[in-house]
């Protein structure tokens, strides 16, 4: 499903934080371990395989993706992203805005949600706290098929499927999200800072706004790295809820470009190329911001 | 009052993507359509309450039951199979004197960049052997390329594509928890005399518990949930049928059989059933996992 | 579910005070409690009809389709009828397609039109999610053969679709590799069994195609002629007859050709499949008169290679074909505006113009009996075969006729899990076939149909 890998796991590390001295477990007089360092390298190749093929295999036309070794690269990757943008008119690079838009959006609204119920969460006391954290989180539980259909029925009742909001509504609550900006609010916002923040007459509002989301924004940057990547990924929402191709994101549109019944063989090298041309500005933004990814969250800071 | 409007979007959300939906297809399990004649024209069918009558076939139905069998297997081989992965790789990250691992961190991490889909439609042209490369390179060394669609291979080639894009991303949050571990604790073992296995088995692993219990538990309620991965494969083989794990009976029933009553009785039996189940475990973790309050 | 979101109401009450009266009243009738009478105006067939939003409002219509280019057929319509632009939602097929349709449907807010394979329109019309356009599309019985006016009128006074393309199957073969293995185009299915046996020992690896369980239309095209009925209706009792002697003739065949290895087990239009069907692994092909359009991506090597035959022939000297596929163009019970769609599919499929843009752009074999003129010229693909829509014409007439039922596409969801394992583990055809028999008879009894086992 779309939200697994994100839902995957976070945790926080035990809450004694103790950071090693890097520069001193970087041997620099030790001789490298060998058998260790092929499994890992062999992790990466197994990792990289695909990735390599889908690189060469989008140099290949139709014709050449079958009938060629696909580790050995042709000469066709332009023609394939020019029939890829001449495709029912450009309809690929809607699809790609669409995707950052969705991902987008979803993501930087989640993070708002999150950041303010995560904060309220961890620095207020409220009658009903407890019950809510654990109903917010109950939400992991239940399947995104299992919700498909209602929401799919309920959104028509009031005319929002086949909109850009039908896909980005579902998208903005995050259970995730909202567990793990109560640890970074609990982590990196000191309750003496709201105190004296307090005593000084600033409203709520404009502290959460003014001091806390600056000292949580490191963790926010990984929650709307998670759930960029999990609205990026999602298929069926998306699937069912648009009908319009020009308002598919990348995963429908090429779903469609592959499944195109029976008087339409797929179209192939196209769905390669597309899949590369997909997973491109991902892999940009995972390198960009590799260090949020790192964030150790008991502390809330940013390891480098 | 500011907590409550703090969490109002929160609850709005909440009950609008998801207590209602569930509401709705708690109705929805309680009816079903009624048709009177041959069914053609206008009012020849009808909805109608059906009690638990949807539970009743849900439940008789040998598909569904062989399907909650496989979808067990399947996360069984899943996921002691990944998170060992993860763990390996994040240990290894954490080792010293081993190369490469800077480009190793990103290379394994990198399929979680990749939609499932579109992992899996990569994985399905490589496990092909007309199109994949494998039988070539296999084929230099007298080896032929095996079918990977037989009937129970296909669930190992299907649990290939989320160990693939499932490693990279629990190796990072137990790499995370090990960086977190305080170095002296494995100094002074190290100045006992242990080697590195040992330190990984006897200091690193108990110090980052609650991280691998956590991915566990949420490897697993995903691995129950899997859907895109069989789904997109199944074109490409007769093996992977339309049932074939639970949630695609779900998504066949209401949305290709038009039947949303007898699957939304399907729904909430899984869900009942994830729910019990995770409660259960994350009960059990919790004084370990949750900071206590 | 008759709740109408807000928008399209808002849109729908504006087209009634526009003068649409007739279209409105037909919403009205066919969403309401019976459709059968036709409302006043019937003289208005859409055929004579000329595009008129009498007040100048612009009316625009949805239509779901996975035709390719289907937007460049539009298009022509497009530029004549400035009152009544049709745009094109292209889907990703047919079962896709209706998937969606059925939930758009339910949601109550469809596409204005919609293409509909032949088989599903019960499914569709049981639901009542299909509007009867035979006030204004009724006229163009004469237009078809009776054949295909049959499954869109489900025998009934109604009309619930026009149909497009006509599907009879046929055999594609290899000229040059059946010439290269001694193969002669088998004229019966006994001659096809022993070709096959033949080429397997020649060559083994090599196949006369493959059972592929993911196609159940095909499986049911083959039964057709075989002489099944798998779904027949009398009085208010349908009668079920999946598991009928001629269906187990056809699923005793296929499994003696799947375990004999002559016929290969997988399923066909996955990138394999092509690459067989390429490079001569595949050097036949039990197919349909709408492969032109497959076969320069399946096979772009074939050209002049492969060749169209009659589909071999259960007893000598006989001449009767099943269909496989096929569609029609329906108006959704849901749209505002029934007319205006009616109108526009009468066109899509009867102008001249049009259907000489299906074959061109879209590449299907028109319904249309007066749409000899696009055909004229054979496929591109087929350029060795001049004859090649004179021969479709003539499987078209020898093909058998056909009643669908309610739940195909349970039928069809259960002859691919059952047939998938059966075809995978190269085990019996005839279990999975009377599986498919009884969850079709269980599935139409839970709803309520009065149902016998044929």
């Amino acid at each position: 499903m779309a939200l697994t890998r994100v839902d995957g796991a976070l945790t926080q590390a035990p809450s004694t934080s103790g950071r090693r001295n890097q520069g001193r477990r970087r041997g620099r007089d030790q001789r490298p371990a060998v058998v260790p360092t092929v499994i890992l390298l062999l992790g990466a190749v197994y990792c990289l395989l695909p990735v390599v093929w889908v690189l060469t295999a989008s140099t290949k036309n139709n014709a050449q993706l079958f009938n060629t070794f696909t580790f050995a690269p042709n000469g066709s990757l332009w023609s394939n992203i020019r029939g890829l943008s001449a495709y029912a008119g450009g309809v690929f690079w809607h699809w790609m805005l669409n995707t950052a838009l969705y991902a987008g959006g979803g993501a930087l609204l989640s993070v708002v949600v999150s950041a303010l119920t995560g904060y309220a969460l961890a620095k207020f006391e409220f009658r009903g706290r407890s019950t809510l954290f654990n109903l917010l989180l109950a939400g992991v539980l239940v399947p995104p098929v299992v919700l498909a259909l209602p929401q799919y029925l309920l959104l028509a009742k009031v005319g929002l499927t086949n909109t850009y909001w039908s896909v980005l509504l579902p998208s903005i609550l995050s259970p995730y999200g909202i567990y793990l900006a109560r640890i970074y609010a609990m982590s990196a916002v000191p309750d003496e800072v709201i105190e004296s923040a307090r005593v000084d007459g600033c409203p709520e509002g404009t502290l959460f706004a003014r001091i806390a989301v600056p000292m949580m924004t490191p963790g926010l940057v990984t929650i709307f790295l998670f759930q960029f990547v999990a609205v990026w990924n999602n298929f069926l929402l998306p699937f069912i809820m648009l009908s319009d191709e020009n308002k598919f994101p990348l995963t429908v549109g090429l779903y469609t470009l592959l499944n195109r019944g029976s008087y339409q063989p797929a179209l192939y090298s196209l769905v390669v190329t597309g899949s590369l041309l997909s997973i491109i500005p991902l892999v940009i933004l995972f390198l960009a911001l590799q260090r949020y990814w790192r964030t150790d969250i008991a502390s809330g800071a940013v390891k480098q | 009052m500011a907590p409550y409007a703090f969490v109002t979007p929160a609850v709005i959300l909440y009950v609008l993507v998801l207590l209602i939906p569930i509401g709705y297809t708690i109705y929805l399990s309680l009816e079903k359509t009624e048709v009177s004649g041959l069914g053609l024209g206008a009012g020849a069918r009808r909805q109608v309450f059906a009690g638990l009558s949807n539970y009743s076939s849900a439940l008789a139905d040998p598909a569904f039951d062989s399907s909650l069998l496989r979808v067990v297997i399947y996360s069984v081989i899943l996921v002691p199979v990944m998170l060992g992965l993860a763990l390996l790789f994040a240990l290894l990250l954490d080792a010293r004197r081993v190369r490469f691992q800077r480009f190793s961190r990103l290379s394994i991490f990198l399929p979680y960049a990749v939609p499932t889909v579109i992992a899996t439609l990569l994985w399905g042209f490589l496990y092909l052997p007309t199109v994949s490369p494998f039988p070539e390179m296999l084929s230099k060394f007298g080896l032929s390329m095996p079918n990977l669609f037989t009937t129970h291979v296909a669930l190992l080639s299907v649990a290939n594509v989320g160990v693939w894009g499932g490693t990279g991303f629990n190796m990072i949050v137990m790499y995370t928890a090990l960086r977190a571990v305080p170095s002296e604790l494995y100094e002074a073992a190290r100045i006992d005399g242990a080697s590195q296995p040992q330190i990984a088995l006897r200091v690193k692993i108990p110090m980052i518990a609650p991280a691998l219990i956590l991915t566990g538990v949420f490897s697993l309620i995903t691995t129950l949930q899997v859907f895109n991965e069989p789904e997109t494969l199944l074109p490409l083989t007769n093996t992977i049928s339309q049932g074939w794990m639970p949630l695609m009976r779900i998504y066949n029933l209401a949305f290709d059989e038009n039947n949303s009553y007898e699957a939304a009785a399907l729904a909430v039996i899984i869900a009942v059933v994830m729910f019990a189940g995770s409660f259960f475990l994350l009960r059990a973790s919790n004084k370990r996992v949750f900071q206590g309050r | 579910m008759k709740l109408i979101p807000t928008r399209r109401r808002r849109r729908a009450v504006a087209i009634a005070v526009a003068a649409l009266a007739a279209a409105a009243a037909a919403g009205c009738s066919s969403s309401g409690s019976s459709s059968t009478q036709p409302a006043a105006g019937t003289s208005s067939s859409a055929a004579s009809a000329s595009a008129r939003a009498s007040s100048g409002q612009k009316v625009t219509l949805t239509f779901w389709t996975w035709v390719p280019n289907m937007d460049k057929v539009v298009a022509i319509w497009n530029k004549t009828h400035p009152d009544i632009q049709v745009q094109v939602q292209t889907q990703a097929g047919g079962d896709q397609e209706l998937t969606k349709l059925l939930t758009a449907a339910k949601a109550g807010n469809p596409p204005d039109l919609a293409q509909v394979e032949y088989q599903v329109l019960p499914t569709l019309v049981t639901n009542n999610y299909l509007a009867n356009i035979a006030q204004y599309d009724g006229s163009l019985k004469s237009d078809f053969p009776a054949g295909n006016w049959n499954q869109v009128t489900l025998g009934t006074g109604n009309l619930y679709a026009v149909p497009q393309d006509a599907a009879p199957m046929a055999l594609f073969y290899r000229a040059d590799l059946f010439k290269k293995y001694g193969l002669t185009v088998p004229a019966t299915w006994a001659q096809f069994a022993a070709d096959a046996t033949k080429l397997h020992s020649a060559a083994p690896g090599v196949y006369l195609g493959s059972f592929s369980a993911v196609d159940p239309g095909e499986f049911a095209g083959l039964t057709q002629q075989a002489g099944a009925q798998w779904w027949s209706a009398s009085g208010s009792n349908w009668t079920v007859g999946i598991d009928d002697a001629a269906s187990q003739k056809v699923a005793s065949y296929w499994q003696g050709l799947v375990s004999s290895g002559g016929v290969d087990n997988q399923p066909q239009w996955t990138a394999a499949w092509n690459k067989g069907m390429n490079d001569g692994k595949y050097i036949a092909w039990v197919s349909d008169v709408w492969a032109p359009s497959d076969f320069p991506t399946t096979a772009p090597s074939g050209t002049g290679k492969w060749q169209m035959t009659e589909l071999p022939q259960w007893t000598s000297g006989a001449n009767l074909v099943g269909n496989w596929g096929g569609s029609s163009t329906g108006v959704m019970a849901g749209s505002k505006h029934q007319q205006a769609s009616a109108q526009f599919a009468a066109w899509l499929n009867t102008d001249p113009t049009a259907t000489a843009a299906l074959v061109s752009d879209g590449g299907i074999y028109p319904a249309d009996t007066a749409a000899e003129a696009a055909l004229s010229a054979p496929p591109t693909y087929f350029s060795n075969q001049p004859n090649f829509w004179t021969l479709a014409k003539q499987y078209a007439a020898a093909a058998a006729n056909v009643t669908w039922g309610p739940d195909v596409n349970v039928a069809y969801t259960e002859f691919q899990t059952a047939f998938g394992s059966a075809a995978s583990g190269k085990g019996s055809f005839l279990s999975p076939l009377t599986a498919v028999q009884s969850t079709v008879v269980n599935d139409m009894k839970k709803s309520g149909f009065t149902v016998a086992a044929g």
